[in-house]
């Protein structure tokens, strides 16, 4: 299986009055065509830094150090301002985790949706576009300026103009977070479902570990600016080989409500100011030893999944002993 | 003290234009107050040199029609031009920070009535005003204040006001009246501080519009009187020999433009520091 | 429907504004020693013109009826009669009406056409941080610099070298275009400087404020070309607190810009009111502030429409 955006290295660095804070500290991440990938992580553990690297739509003060991303074969930190433009209009869809301000306020949605889509649509395409994304009533929506519309009818109208270019790849962050958790699952859903009709990749970034298990093929976890465990969704949220994750899990399983914030382990994330040199998780880690304080780990491959730990083994063995 | 000189440290190193406000506000404040003891000469001495004389070592800024040496006659004129927009301003703030907060906190019938004053006020043109008052209570200091305070009392009491209406929503100020804190402590201590924030950044807005309207007043000889001197007093004594003694205009218009200048350039530096905008490219 | 929900308690607003407008100058008169007749009048009166106005204005009654007899003869068009010429004042303003307009459409226009594309440019931080610095250094002058401070420059400048202008001497734009356009634009120029680096702050703030929002990143991450984002999503969401200061900076404008009336001797309404209070002759000045106010608050009436069609969900939630 090729794959069709592929980050290697990556570096990338925010600007502060306090100096550059590291959000990525030399992420890898291969999304392969046609699955559906999620990446999860507590906020702050730079999953969205890297999302929207993958289009290089960052804050100005976002400072690219190091490494690539292709995405289908297009290096996008090396690409001209052109070519970059149309690897975003053709080839990229985003989903945003707040849809009432990833619309203009200003402009009727129908208008909005024209935009994005190919040509100079009539107005029964456009009903048409918002109809894929399973809106109602598509011929008032059109005429709505964006407050008129609910927050679900709002995302769906964001992942119709995301969508509006049959993109390759569709990156979606926390597209569920600032939703009514009633309709969660069905937006979910309508993103699976046209992922699964066009054949694109869909790389979600959540930190709802439960809705991703559900419709994810693969989960990366992303700890400390890095893609600490990845690998097919059952093995990974089954039997974690990464301490990390598995501490995600154990804090998952416990909370009530599905798409709870994660808040699970003692201490707190990591702010890096430049490269880690040690196993960034090493101070909250239960497995933790020496070494791990010494040594980078090195991404390894363990029982059918890539582990960034030095002891990947051990937790794994831990995991199976007593399960999820 | 430590955080106010590393400010002070890399506003100079990356931003000039904040730097060279700061440094010629507190230059022009230090001629303000102790320009009076500085070997600048006597402003008050007729006959110190000659009559209209272009501007010579001596006498750096020229002399006057009777003779006076006009550079101490400037520092004259900015030690009143501050205070007096100054003492305007702090009225104004004192004043606006109370209703402001007052109809933000109260809400009802007080906000209406505030806001609905403050938008009487701010519907006057500030020099009809300063026409209206000199009419009424005559030329002079006590004019120019009043119209200062009256021109800028309105920018404050909204600003106050909506900052008042955010912060009063918020969970300390909810939970402080819940607590069953006296309204009058929950003004000072909770919304209070917040509040100064916002007032300080609008202080120095309304400080360099009071410079102006107290310059123009004083043009228009409304304002500060003889024998004392502001440096819109200066600008109108100059005016009248503009075109063969034009160095009385240039020299007291240039420091009054000075001084605006730097009053709004500290003020955005203020601002930038309290609210920065984080934009993006467009690419 | 929604404009007509939004705009009628504002309306409601305006009216309460103007009456206490029209309180604050009748109190203020009243305040003037000599007493009300003398202003109207003027103190070279006989006795029996005095009782004419004091039987019209009711002055031995009490100052709230006095008011209302006044907010009449106010509603009426009565504005009060010049004691130098023995006219109304009212006839005397409307005549300066077109001159004081000419000004502050000749100061707006400048205004905004150096103003508006200068703030966007630098909003959108196309210029780089040089560019950035220039248009801050412009927008800092242009608020810094006093406006008779730049007309006496300019006067000095132009009674030197002539150079095409002319200082003072205004003749009608309908008798002389070009001999009223040699005389306007050096005033309209003194009054857009502070216009200029209003509208240029503003905008520029607006469009740092829009650039931070979500649809500006939306609009990058759907491939869109920087032209279409500036036209299309950010100059119509940042157009709100342009409109508020360019209306406001009208609002003065036609308030009569005293300074600069005098400076260049344009016969409009500044000049007209401040030689009516150097002559004492005060009912012009009472005339004077309260069409200025007027005008201001109905400027302003114009803004809050113009919000409501500018952006959908101002008047909304009412």
């Amino acid at each position: 299986m090729s794959d069709i955006a592929k980050a290697s290295g990556v570096v990338v660095s925010y600007r502060t009055s306090r100096g550059a804070l590291r959000a990525l500290d030399g992420a890898d991440l291969a999304v392969r065509a046609g699955e559906t990938l999620a990446v999860v992580g507590e906020s702050g553990s730079g999953k969205s830094t890297l999302g929207m690297a993958m289009g290089r739509v960052l804050p100005a003060e976002a400072e690219h150090e190091a490494g690539r991303i292709e995405v289908d074969g297009t290096d996008v930190f090396a690409a001209g301002a052109e070519t970059l433009r149309a690897l975003r209009r053709d080839k990229l869809g985003f989903v945003f985790q707040n849809p009432m301000t990833a619309l203009d306020p200003t402009m009727r949605v129908g208008r909005q949706v024209a935009r994005a889509m190919p040509g100079r649509p009539g107005d029964g395409e456009i009903a048409a576009q918002l109809t894929r994304a399973e809106l109602p009533d598509p011929a008032r929506v059109m005429r709505a300026y964006p407050h008129e519309l609910s927050g679900g009818m709002a995302q769906r109208v964001v992942i119709a103009i995301a969508i509006a270019r049959s993109p390759r790849l569709l990156i979606a962050d926390e597209p569920t977070a600032s939703l009514d958790a009633s309709i969660r699952e069905k937006v979910m859903a309508t993103l699976r479902r046209l992922r699964d009709e066009s054949g694109a990749s869909l790389l979600v970034l959540s930190h709802d570990l439960r809705l991703m298990a559900r419709h994810a093929d693969r989960v990366a976890v992303m700890y400390g600016g890095r893609v600490v465990e990845i690998g097919p969704s059952a093995q990974v949220l089954e039997h974690p080989a990464h301490p990390y994750t598995r501490a995600l899990l154990a804090a998952a399983s416990g909370s009530e409500q599905p798409g709870e914030r994660l808040e699970p382990i003692a201490g707190t994330p990591p702010t890096l100011m430049g490269r880690c040199e040690a196993c960034s998780f090493a101070p909250r880690c239960a497995f933790s030893r020496d070494k791990c304080s010494k040594v980078r780990p090195e991404p390894r491959k363990v029982a059918g999944r890539e582990v960034i730990c030095h002891f990947a083994e051990e937790v794994l063995e831990s995991s199976k002993e007593a399960p999820q | 003290m430590r955080t106010l000189l590393d400010w002070l440290a890399r506003i100079w190193r990356t931003d000039f234009l904040s730097a060279f406000g700061l440094a010629m506000l507190g230059l022009l404040i230090f001629l303000g107050i102790f320009g009076q003891w500085l070997p600048l000469g006597d402003p008050t001495r007729i006959a110190a040199g000659p009559r209209l004389g272009a501007p010579s070592l001596a006498f750096p800024f020229g002399t006057d029609e009777l003779g006076r040496s006009f550079l101490p006659r400037v520092v004259q004129g900015i030690r009143a031009t501050f205070l007096l927009s100054a003492i305007a301003v702090l009225i104004s703030a004192c004043i606006g920070t109370v209703l402001g907060m007052a109809a933000g906190y109260f809400g009802k019938f007080t906000d209406i009535a505030v806001a609905r004053g403050a938008d009487i006020l701010f519907a006057f043109p500030a020099l009809l005003v300063g026409l209206l008052v000199a009419a009424v209570a005559g030329p002079g200091q006590f004019s120019a204040i009043s119209v200062i305070s009256i021109a800028t009392l309105p920018l404050l009491i909204r600003v106050v006001r909506s900052v008042t209406l955010s912060v009063a929503g918020r969970g300390f100020v909810i939970a402080a009246r819940v607590a069953g804190a006296s309204w009058l402590r929950i003004l000072a201590v909770h919304i209070l501080p917040n509040v100064m924030g916002a007032v300080v950044v609008q202080l120095t807005y309304a400080l360099s519009i009071g410079m102006i309207i107290e310059s123009a007043l004083s043009f228009l000889g409304l304002g500060v009187q003889l024998p004392d001197a502001s440096l819109g007093s200066l600008l109108r004594q100059g005016s009248a020999y503009l075109t063969i003694a034009p160095w009385m205009v240039l020299s007291s218009g240039a420091v009054l433009s000075l001084a605006i200048m730097s009053v709004n350039l500290v003020g955005d530096a203020v601002r930038d520091m309290l609210e920065p905008l984080k934009g993006r490219a467009l690419t | 429907m929604r404009l007509f929900l939004y705009l009628l308690p504002r309306l409601a607003a305006m009216i309460v504004t103007l009456l206490g407008v029209s309180i604050l100058v009748f109190l203020s008169l009243r305040m003037i020693p000599g007493g009300y007749a003398d202003i109207l009048l003027g103190p070279f009166v006989t006795p029996a013109a005095r009782e004419a106005i004091s039987q019209r204005y009711g002055l031995d009654q009490p100052m709230a009826l006095q008011y209302l007899r006044w907010l009449g003869a106010l509603l009426q068009g009565d504005f009060g009669v010049s004691m130098v010429t023995r006219q109304p004042v009212i006839d005397e303003f409307i005549r300066r009406a077109p001159v004081t307009l000419e000004l502050a459409l000749i100061a707006l226009g400048l205004a905004l056409s150096v103003g508006l594309p200068l703030g966007v440019w630098s909003g959108i931080r196309q210029g780089g941080r040089r560019g950035v610095d220039m248009a801050r250094l412009v927008g800092a002058l242009g608020a810094s610099v006093p406006d008779f401070v730049l007309g006496s420059v300019l006067i000095f400048v132009f009674s030197v070298w002539s150079l095409w202008f002319r200082v003072g001497g205004y003749v009608p734009f309908g008798q002389d275009p070009v001999g009223n356009l040699q005389t306007m634009l050096l005033p309209a120029l003194t009054l857009s400087l502070f216009g200029i680096a209003l509208v240029l702050r503003t905008t520029r703030d607006a469009v740092l404020r829009v650039m931070t929002e979500g649809y500006i990143t939306a609009a990058v991450a759907r491939g869109e070309r920087p032209r279409d984002i500036v036209r299309l999503h950010i100059l119509r969401n940042a157009a709100i607190p342009v409109v508020t200061v360019v209306t406001t900076y009208f609002g003065f404008l036609l308030g009569g810009a005293v300074v600069v009336e005098v400076l260049f001797s344009v016969p409009g309404f500044g000049l007209y009111i401040f030689n009516g209070l150097l002559n004492r002759d005060y009912a012009i000045v009472q005339a004077g502030v309260l069409l200025a106010a007027t005008a201001f608050v109905a400027i302003n009436m114009l803004a809050d429409f113009l919000y409501a069609v500018i952006d959908p969900r101002v008047g909304a939630s009412e």
